[in-house]
């Protein structure tokens, strides 16, 4: 990209704490805006309102490149070889830490459509968490990831390297509705 | 597979104790924080020359998105679209009147140069999005879509316009080519 944009958005610098504080907290509001406006897209097309889902769309966007923006101010934006480390640290503090201890709320509660989302994801994770840590050790050597496409299950998150499987093994969606990378 | 059998798949709303609402909260802006995280790793790999690291990035911030979308459909955060618009208002007038006045006043006092830049930006463009969401809420309760018009975005950051796109953005002066347009 030329120049002029790359310039433009804001650079790493050295953070005092509590402006560190700051925009941590405002790249988590806007990240969960950002997911909030897709999921509200997705219900305004349902609703019959395709200009308010793209709206939505539009916006969910538009914080995207303020999350980015925060991300970047607090140097989160590594070489690929730091970021595939920093998500399978992400995502293995999910699997051995995070979705255990909430499961085990949930549990307690008797949230069982709670149960079934924490599962959902804590199951992809483990999908992650190995293609992170595969593709990291490739990366060191300056290796590109090799495979094929990436399929998606759009009901669990469910993710595969090649080939669709006939049935989900996590939810049991048909692998024709994978969204596929 | 019909979109009800799809949807039959996902997880419901349900009555939530405190707690595994809490839970729930936590989980969705991690989820929700990974998601954007990747993206962005996405577009360093492209640009170190990894297109498949790039693809996989992606497409692991799809699954992350579904994650986020299950936890706040059972927090029952996905409602109407009126109601939706609602709180899409409220969620931009909070960051508007509170929260990015209050960050750009720390990051002032501490000089944070760059950090002062990426609040203002922000701050700038959720007036845009508070002005848009008032508007489709007024139309959305009359049962009224809003006009077909195209919805763009800066790139650099994220001044938002319906119609046209100006020759440069009004708030950080990127030129017209660096929107990215939603026809």
């Amino acid at each position: 990209m030329a120049e002029p944009f790359k310039n433009t958005p804001p650079k790493p610098e050295k953070l005092g704490a509590m402006t560190e504080e700051c925009l941590k907290a405002a790249f988590a509001g806007e990240s969960q805006a950002s997911q909030k406006y897709l999921a509200f897209a997705a219900r305004a097309e349902e609703e019959g309102f395709p200009n308010v889902a793209r709206l939505f769309q539009a916006v969910a966007f538009a914080e995207s490149t303020h999350a980015r923006n925060h991300l970047s101010v607090m140097g989160g934006i590594g070489g690929t070889v730091d970021n595939l480390k920093a998500a399978f640290g992400g995502e293995t503090f999910e699997i051995d830490e995070m979705y255990p201890a909430y499961d085990a709320v949930a549990k307690l509660q008797g949230a069982k459509e709670a149960q079934t989302s924490i599962r959902y994801a804590k199951t992809a994770e483990k999908d992650h968490q190995a293609i992170y840590q595969a593709t990291g050790a490739a990366a060191q050597d300056g290796k590109d990831l090799t495979g094929g496409a990436i399929r998606v299950c759009p009901i669990c998150g469910h993710t595969v390297i090649g080939d669709a499987p006939d049935e989900c093994p996590v939810c049991g969606t048909a692998g024709q509705f994978f969204k596929t990378f | 597979m019909t979109d009800e059998v799809l949807e039959q798949k996902l997880p419901k709303p349900e009555a939530l104790n405190a707690m595994t609402d809490q839970s729930l909260h936590a989980a969705f802006a991690g989820e929700s924080q990974a998601a954007e995280k990747y993206m962005v790793f996405a577009e360093q790999a492209e640009e170190e020359g990894f297109p498949n690291i790039a693809r996989l990035f992606r497409a692991i911030s799809f699954a992350e998105t579904r994650h986020a979308r299950n936890h706040l459909r059972v927090m029952s955060g996905i409602n109407q679209t009126a109601d939706n618009l609602l709180v899409a208002y409220q969620g931009e007038t909070f960051e508007i009147e509170e929260m990015y006045p209050a960050y750009q006043a720390i990051a002032k006092f501490q000089q944070n140069h760059q950090a002062y830049r990426s609040t203002t930006f922000a701050l700038k463009a959720e007036q845009d999005h508070q002005r848009m969401y008032a508007g489709a809420r007024e139309a959305a309760l009359q049962g009224d879509d809003i006009a077909d018009q195209p919805v763009s975005v800066c790139l650099a950051c994220g001044h938002t316009v319906v119609g046209d796109v100006p020759d440069k953005c009004p708030v950080c002066a990127a030129d017209k080519k660096y929107y990215r347009t939603f026809a």
